[in-house]
């Protein structure tokens, strides 16, 4: 009995106090750790690949005239990472930021707006302008051929159909 | 309070591993999402070596605590044979002598290259339950070193493209509170389309008013926090018209709707 109390006391005062002086001091979390989603615009094209990926469906993509809207409510972000780990322009990156406490929900919320690329034939707005940019220079690389030449890259994908089939139409007669 | 300050350490090891300290999201369809590095590995060995000393103090300190046995000893007692009947798993189990673990009664992952070891007490009181506790730790420690060792290296993920709808998988794995079991039913666009949840503490739960009986009020918060029950896994909701005796069943959009309603 005895015996074990002090072996219990013997226990505390060998650690005393143990709670790290935080907030007063930061507490930097480990390398690696997946804290608040940022978002770098200049890099997003847009193509949507975080709203597939994101398990509790918080991102939202709306098209809207000649924008594209990309809307985060980070509110319900589990900080899985999956949209960080699925987006091929590495646009999104779980930063080292826990410290999230607000009295608004809304605070936490991200919106980017993309421009639209517009069909060259049917004028009808049809993805981003980065997805046709990046797509162009991805063709002229691998084919190499010169861009300009190509008209049917810039066209959305019914008319770039309708182009197909009269290429092998004329091509048969 | 101690056993608190000998976890911390396992959670920065944690936070370091998977990148949080309780939501790992390590599993993926497919693997796991983060290799242990190599130069891990003896970070690992010392912060498990560290707490293994730790909690042995602890343990040797608070064993013959005779305070403790007064409390806790043939208080919430659960006999071994009803332990079997209410079907009780992990450490509520093994506290009553029943030597089940799924670990080792279905090896499943690794398991059966590390074999772990069943840890029984057979009074079936809070005292039997915490001791099993405390010696789970020990031999989870032997279990990580075990692993350690024996880990091969190559991939930790398997590329899968296409998740094929209206599929079925159960599963179950030795959870700290005993064997939890999931059911899914996937649906199409590589989503699931039903997901059960049959958490540890929905079985240990049955097996308190048994644990309850003849004991005072008093004995109720330790006998309830003996089986460490997860109330939020366990919850399962029927609808009800108290006049009509009808049964409700509320729609998925419906129960959307009430879930975002105060976003």
């Amino acid at each position: 009995m005895l015996v074990s109390k002090l072996r219990e006391a013997i226990i505390c005062l060998k650690n005393l106090r143990v709670t790290l002086p935080y907030p007063f001091q930061p507490a930097p979390p480990a390398e690696g750790f997946r804290g608040r989603l940022d978002l770098d615009i200049s890099k997003c094209i847009g193509c949507g690949a975080c709203v597939n990926a994101c398990p509790p469906r918080l991102i939202r993509m709306t098209d809207e005239d000649s924008r594209r809207r990309i809307e985060f409510a980070l509110g319900r972000c589990t900080y899985c990472a999956r949209c960080a780990e699925v987006c091929p322009e590495k646009a999104i990156r779980m930063s080292q930021e826990f410290e999230l406490s607000t009295d608004d929900k809304k605070d936490l919320n991200i919106t980017a707006e993309l421009l639209m690329a517009k069909c060259g034939q049917c004028n009808t707005a049809y993805t981003t302008q980065r997805i046709v940019d990046k797509l162009i220079n991805q063709v002229a690389k691998e084919m190499g051929v010169e861009v300009s030449t190509q008209d049917w890259l810039k066209l959305c994908p019914k008319c770039r159909k309708v182009h197909e089939a009269q290429n092998i139409g004329e091509a048969r007669i | 309070m101690q056993a608190w300050r000998i976890r911390e350490p396992v959670m920065w090891l944690c936070e370091e591993i998977t990148g949080n300290r309780k939501t790992y999201g390590m599993n993926l369809i497919g693997g796991v999402r983060r290799d242990i590095r190599p130069e891990q590995y003896p970070k690992i060995l010392a912060v498990i070596g560290k707490i293994e000393g730790q909690l042995k103090e602890v343990i040797n300190a608070i064993a013959g605590d005779t305070t403790l046995h007064l409390r806790l000893k043939k208080v919430g007692v659960l006999p071994p044979e009803a332990a079997r009947r209410l079907c009780v798993v992990g450490p509520t189990a093994r506290g009553s002598g029943v030597a089940i673990d799924s670990r080792v009664n279905h090896p499943y992952a690794a398991y059966a290259q590390v074999s772990p070891k069943i840890v029984t007490q057979p009074e079936g009181d809070v005292w039997a339950r915490t001791l099993v506790r405390l010696e789970e730790t020990l031999e989870s420690i032997r279990l990580v070193r075990r692993s350690l060792e024996q880990i091969p290296a190559g991939e930790v993920m398997a590329e899968v493209k296409e998740i094929p709808p209206w599929g079925e998988g159960i599963a179950y794995v030795e959870a700290p509170r005993g064997e939890s079991i999931h059911y899914v039913l996937t649906g199409p666009d590589n989503r699931p389309y039903r997901w059960r949840v049959r958490a540890p503490s929905y079985t240990n739960l049955q097996a308190v008013p048994t644990m309850l009986q003849g004991n005072s009020i008093a004995d109720a918060p330790i006998i309830v926090g003996s089986i460490d029950p997860c109330f939020s896994c366990t919850e399962r909701m029927e609808a009800v018209d108290v006049k009509t005796k009808k049964v409700r069943v509320y729609s998925r959009e419906e129960l959307r709707q009430m879930s975002r309603k105060r976003q």
